[in-house]
């Protein structure tokens, strides 16, 4: 894991202290709540329906015990006793007093966190995949170059008052669990063929009113041009971004409007002028860097093997979670554990302080000290030893840690919406809670096999919809919440943005219409081994608008 | 409006202009066109004014000619003639209009602007490290926040910077993105 050194502690203080005198100025009066607003914004608060909102960076989603065992302690001393883990791999407190804030961030920085960059019109917290590192797939750790990208964009004189927000998500394996092609910048981390590092470049990803699947501008960049490269892709953004309308402001709408090819060339023209400066990276502070993030030496646990399938024998509900929320470490004495964080009929990604401090000490003792956070609002234990999998399994179903549904139709990614969210049209984490409800049975659920429901209270487009192999939208018709069904949608390799089905549906009938939808799939599908969206992505939206509004429908 | 006014009549002059050794005298003035700047000895022209002017009365005029861009304005026409120009202002319509920024990196950074690079409009003491380090010369203040910060010098900046900029230095052994304060 990367560790602040002298230079980051004293940045990070500093910046504390900055915004320490901000919030005194706010609270004496001496900045108006509108003069406050993009300085509480680059440090991660937001004013919402009841609170502020503080917004913790966990960059590129990697934790270390202590760190979240400080997460956990500030959600009880400063909050409700909980915390809400977020589709961009950061934590997010609904209730701090402002006049708190300026604590938690001292308390945030004794353990190497902050809350920079999680909101504003900046470069925000770089996300990677959730499974760096430790995934058998990869072709090489992203983080280091999340990390490099992390500090290269922190309070950049340049780059800090952008159009609108700018995402960076990367990852180093061909299947893409990071979602990159929906972000502003996406890099694909991979090797050419002398085997040195570089990365694709994809650019104009978004989701929000206006989905776009980004475009690749590049198909190898070297390494070492990282930050000249995406500094030419910011600058070209900053001078041409549309800044009339925020709703046209993504850089996403930038390469519509411009086309691809004459935005790659103005992209490729400003590179050319700044390859050769101070923004290449030289191979030393790139190994530097990675040696952060060495894989941790792990002892030889042969004897899982033959433990693993014993437990299974004997533990049926153990076998099950192993099943579902365990994937293959690059070690095969190892596994790496997804903690959901999705109890049936619970707050989708909702942690409470103390499932925070355990999972801080299951990763001590059992996690190489690692946690990751995913952006499917779930917890990663990204090391462990078969051999210790049924005891980590006993700790965490003890404090309703051990869902067994990683994939599955009740690991549904749902935004704040209503209940906390100014924006929203709609609840969002109610329909999530009673869909889980609704699939909630563990033999149902395995039958359906892997289906990704997405949910927004409003178009903003925070839970993913879009990308949903079913998406859920809230919208607002005469006063009414109704909930907008989109089906086909995709964020891996092959993004797709879903099809809306049609006219939308009350929140007492969207749970039926989900079920429609899933027993139709159920009723159309080759075999179980063909899932939702290839089933989707055989047949089309026909079956289903069937289903859902009757043979005659607007289909037709 | 009102309040801003008062504080202003009573502690500072309207505009003040300020670099990093503090506060100094401007010599220009603002106008349209140089025939009503009266003789003034140094003036501030509009873009399109400016390059409107004759390539050898720039050259041979005995007074400063500047030049005004708005951030909509694109800055490729004066890329060739930099040179001959004494002064630009890049405006900042709102502070969180951050287009002048880039600006100010490419006439500083690449084309090595020997001239004063000026930021004019909502200058924000929450704004002033980011201008020196893109590349300013000198700003323009009005915010009476700003103008009382800064006669303090009091511009929390921070120790270290991630990414290289104007007033700063590599430290050895370091990283290659970052920088510390020049001494
Ligand atoms: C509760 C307060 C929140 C507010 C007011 C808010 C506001 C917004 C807005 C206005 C957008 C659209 C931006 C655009 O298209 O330019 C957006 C997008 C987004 N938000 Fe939020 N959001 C909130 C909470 C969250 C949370 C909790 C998450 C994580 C679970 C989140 C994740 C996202 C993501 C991933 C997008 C990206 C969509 C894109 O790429 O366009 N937001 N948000
Ligand atoms: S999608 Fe809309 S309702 Fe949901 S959090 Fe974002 S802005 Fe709020």
């Amino acid at each position: 894991m990367y560790r602040y050194d002298e230079f980051d502690h004293a940045f990070v203080a500093a910046r504390v202290e900055q915004f320490k005198d901000q919030v005194e100025r706010r609270l004496s009066g001496e900045l108006t709540e509108d003069q406050f607003k993009p300085l509480r914004l680059m440090n991660g608060v937001y004013l919402q329906l009841h609170a502020y909102m503080l917004r913790v960076a966990v960059p590129y989603g990697t934790l270390s015990g202590r760190q979240m065992r400080k997460l956990g302690h500030i959600a009880r001393t400063y909050d409700r006793g909980y915390g809400h883990f977020t589709t961009r791999q950061n934590i997010q407190y609904n209730w701090p007093a402002l006049a708190d804030i300026p604590k938690i961030l001292d308390e945030l920085a004794e353990v190497e966190m902050h809350a920079m960059q999680t909101s504003g019109n900046c470069i925000r917290n770089v996300t990677a995949d959730h499974f760096s590192g430790v995934a058998a797939d990869e072709v090489a750790d992203p983080r280091p170059f999340a990390e490099i990208l992390r500090q290269w964009s922190s309070l950049h004189p340049e780059f800090s008052y952008l159009p609108r927000k700018f995402k960076i998500a990367v990852t180093g394996a061909e299947h893409d669990r990071a979602a990159i092609q929906t972000h502003d910048i996406g890099l694909h981390l991979k090797k050419n063929e002398a085997g040195e590092l570089g990365f694709a470049v994809y650019v104009g990803g978004g989701q929000g009113r206006t989905p776009m699947v980004a475009k690749k501008i590049r198909d190898f960049l070297p390494a070492e041009d990282l930050l000249s490269y995406t500094t030419a892709i910011v600058r070209v953004y900053n001078l041409h971004g549309r800044r009339d309308n925020k709703y046209k402001a993504r850089i996403k709408i930038l390469v519509h409007e411009t086309g691809v090819e004459e935005l790659t060339r103005q992209i490729e023209a400003e590179w050319q002028a700044l390859k050769e400066s101070d923004l290449k990276l030289p191979q030393g502070d790139i190994d530097a860097i990675m040696t952060y993030f060495r894989p941790p030496v792990l002892p030889e646990r042969p004897e899982g093997w033959g433990a693993l399938a014993a437990a299974k024998k004997a533990d049926a509900g153990f076998a099950a979670w192993v099943d579902q929320n365990v994937t293959p470490h690059k070690n095969p004495d190892y596994g790496v554990v997804t903690i959901s964080l999705k109890p049936i009929g619970g707050i989708p990604g909702d942690a409470s302080a103390e499932q925070m401090e355990l999972v801080a000490d299951i990763a001590e003792k059992y996690s190489q000290d690692e946690i990751r956070v995913s952006h499917e609002q779930n917890l990663v234990l990204p090391h462990v030893a078969l051999a210790d999998l049924h005891a980590v399994y006993e700790l965490l179903l003890a404090d309703g840690l051990a869902t067994a549904n990683a994939g599955l139709i009740t690991d549904i990614i749902a935004c704040p919406g209503l209940d906390y969210c100014a924006l929203a049209n709609a609840r969002s984490i109610p329909v999530a809670q009673r869909i889980s409800e609704r699939f909630g049975a563990a033999e149902r659920q395995a039958e359906i096999g892997e289906l990704k429901i997405k949910i927004s209270g409003c178009i903003n487009a925070c839970g993913h919809h879009h990308v949903g192999h079913i998406g859920i939208l809230g919208v607002e018709k005469k006063g009414e919440e109704l909930y907008q069904i989109t089906l086909g949608g995709s964020a891996d390799e092959i993004t797709t943005v879903g099809e809306i089905t049609g006219r939308g549906f009350s929140s007492e009938e969207v749970v039926d219409a989900i079920e429609k939808i899933v027993d139709t799939y159920l009723g159309l599908r080759t075999s179980k081994e063909e899932n939702f969206l290839a089933a989707y992505r055989r047949v089309g939206a026909a079956p289903f608008k069937e289903a859902l509004y009757g043979p005659v429908s607007r289909a037709a | 409006m009102s309040e801003a006014t008062e504080q202003n009549g009573k502690h500072f002059p309207e505009k003040q202009l300020w670099g990093r050794e503090g506060f100094r005298d401007d010599p220009y003035i603002e106008a349209e066109s140089l025939e009503v700047a009266g003789d003034a000895p140094a003036v501030i022209l509009p873009l399109a004014a400016w390059l409107g002017l004759d390539d050898d009365v720039r050259r041979t005029s005995n007074r400063r000619i500047g030049v005004f861009v708005a951030p909509g304005e694109s800055i490729d026409p004066l890329l060739d003639k930099l040179d001959t120009v004494p002064l630009i202002a890049l405006q900042f319509p709102a502070f969180n209009d951050g287009r002048s920024y880039s600006k100010a990196e490419i006439l500083k950074g690449r084309h090595g602007f020997k001239g004063e690079l000026r930021a004019v409009g909502d200058v924000l003491v929450d704004q002033v490290v980011f201008m020196l380090r893109a590349g300013f010369d000198t700003l323009e203040v009005t915010n009476p926040v700003a103008l009382k910060r800064l006669s303090a010098s009091d511009l929390r900046d921070t120790p270290g910077y991630y990414q290289p900029g104007r007033g700063s230095a590599k430290t050895a052994g370091g990283f290659s993105w970052r920088r510390t304060p020049a001494a």
